[in-house]
């Protein structure tokens, strides 16, 4: 069952795929022009990692869209349905789903996997300045944990129905405007910042997509 | 009389438009069961609380002996559906829909299924969102039949095909049902199509079933008779009047249910003199059914 299902998401979603493989695989060497050996002081360094690190926002960025993109493909033959035929398959609800989301995130492994070996061609071709450290298997590490999570919640809400989908974006909307009401009133109630970070700083599940995002660092 | 479906006092409602109130259902093991029912009256909708894919208010189903929703997995792993609309994946070539179907189902026979692809004449390679409407029925019946299901569950499975395809589908399914002995439900709004290959018939409209009875009762049973000196009320009779019309001469013209021979005696008995007896066809008993079930003062 596993196979068949992870065959049609294959399917389903192999040129998109192909797009975030070469995204994956060219970000990390993209990334590491510039960067020379041929530096001598600290501000040459500083400036170096400056730039290695504005690189760095890309890379949470795509493992975002690489977990919107494979979630969305997960569900879009199934909507288009209506389901009647997943649910007539003869297993559970939530064995359907748990292959289903098994599937995609084995595809994920595709781009970190080809963003590994990008960085590690990166790595393998520039010759690193004294005192700078590649770390080519954490980023990557890193990448695709941030993808799963990434896709584990745009899978979740796009599993449900447009009008699941209409709550959450409600919820959302409601949040902001509250936010609104309480700055223009002027009341000293801080609301949405609080609640942004606890979901940006751990445990918060986006925490992941923080920090620095560093092939090469001290 | 074991049944492969069993429905009672069921409950289901979607939005203020549309309920299904009291349904109760029983389709007995081995029949080809034709369920009847003009566009809109909750054939399709019946059909899916059946299969556990909407869950209904309440009520009890039980399908191949199992209690659906609970049990829905292990009974559709002995079902085979074909539902109204294609909803197969439309990027998937033949072969990988049949792959992807056949992974779900144990009981999968591959060689009828290959034998089946020559008999419907449909192309291994071909994308399912190009084939033509006649093309995708066959590969649904051909699903449905492969998986060597206990009970076939069809939802217009004919609709909108052409005669040619209509019979070799019609023969697919009668063929498996000799070799197989397999309960067959049918739901169709081409009365003719079930007259030929029904024992059973059930009728419903606006979410009830009207009626259900062997096909034989309901074809023998349906008449019009022609009446003299109709008598004003019609009173206790041995038989259901469905309908009742002038006609020229002052006599008058009878829709009936549950007429038998003998039942003659009741006109003499109120004065009236029985002139004609003519058989009604399924699609004239199922309108005048329909009619009534409508109408009930008329």
């Amino acid at each position: 069952m596993f196979k068949a299902i992870l065959y049609t998401q294959w399917k389903w979603s192999r040129l998109p795929l192909l797009l975030m493989v070469f995204a994956g695989f060219a970000l990390p060497l993209v990334s590491a022009q510039g960067v020379e050996s041929a530096v001598h002081d600290y501000w040459q360094t500083e400036d170096m990692l400056s730039s290695l690190q504005s690189w760095g926002l890309v890379y949470p960025l795509l493992a975002a869209a690489v977990g919107l993109g494979l979630a969305l493909i997960s569900w879009s033959a199934d909507h288009r349905g209506k389901h009647i035929y997943a649910l007539s398959l003869p297993i559970p609800r939530w064995n359907y789903v748990l292959l289903r989301f098994s599937a995609g995130a084995c595809l994920l492994a595709v781009p970190a996997l080809t963003l590994w070996v990008g960085a590690l061609v990166a790595t393998a071709a520039t010759a690193l300045p004294a005192g700078l450290q590649a770390y080519p298997t954490i980023l990557a590490l890193r990448f695709g944990l941030a993808a799963f999570v990434a896709y584990s919640i745009f899978f979740a809400v796009s599993a449900g129905t447009n009008k699941t989908a209409g709550y959450v974006l409600a919820i959302l909307g409601a949040v902001v405007v509250v936010q609104v009401f309480i700055d223009a009133v002027g009341w000293d109630v801080p609301f949405l910042q609080p609640l942004l970070l606890r979901l940006v700083f751990w445990p918060g599940p986006f925490e992941i997509f923080t920090g620095r995002w560093m092939l090469f660092d001290v | 009389m074991s049944h492969a479906v069993e429905i009672h006092d069921l409950h289901y409602r979607a939005g203020k438009s549309f309920e299904i109130r009291e349904l109760a259902l029983n389709v007995p093991t081995g029949s080809m069961y034709g369920f009847l029912g003009p566009n809109g009256a909750g054939k399709t909708t019946t059909i899916r609380l059946m299969l556990g894919l909407l869950r209904p208010r309440s009520g009890r189903i039980v399908v191949l002996e199992g209690e659906i929703p609970r049990e829905a997995p292990r009974v559709l792993a002995r079902t085979g559906y074909v539902p109204e609309q294609p909803h197969l994946y439309p990027s998937l070539t033949v072969a990988e829909a049949l792959r992807f179907h056949a992974a779900f189902y144990r009981t999968w026979d591959w060689k009828w299924a290959e034998e089946l692809v020559g008999a419907f004449h449909l192309d291994r390679a071909a994308v399912l969102g190009r084939l033509s409407k006649g093309e995708m029925g066959k590969l649904e019946m051909l699903l449905a039949l492969a998986q060597r299901p206990e009970l076939l569950v069809l939802d217009e499975p004919t609709d909108g095909l052409d005669p040619v395809v209509r019979r070799d589908v019609l023969t697919a399914l009668l063929e498996y049902v000799s070799q197989q002995n397999a309960t067959v439900f049918i739901s169709s709004h081409l009365v003719h199509e079930l007259e030929r290959i029904c024992d059973w018939v059930g009728v419903m409209d606006r979410g009830r079933v009207v009626v259900e009875l062997p096909m034989h009762s309901f074809k023998n049973g349906i008449k019009r008779l022609r009446i003299a000196n109709a008598p004003t009320l019609a009173g206790d009779t041995p038989f259901v009047v469905l309908a009742r019309e002038q006609t020229d001469g002052g006599a008058e013209t009878w829709v009936v249910r549950g007429w038998q021979a003998p039942m003659h005696q009741y006109f003499e008995g109120v004065g009236a003199s029985l002139r004609d007896v003519v058989d009604l066809d399924l699609e004239e008993g199922f309108v005048e059914l329909l009619r009534t079930f409508r109408e009930p003062t008329r």
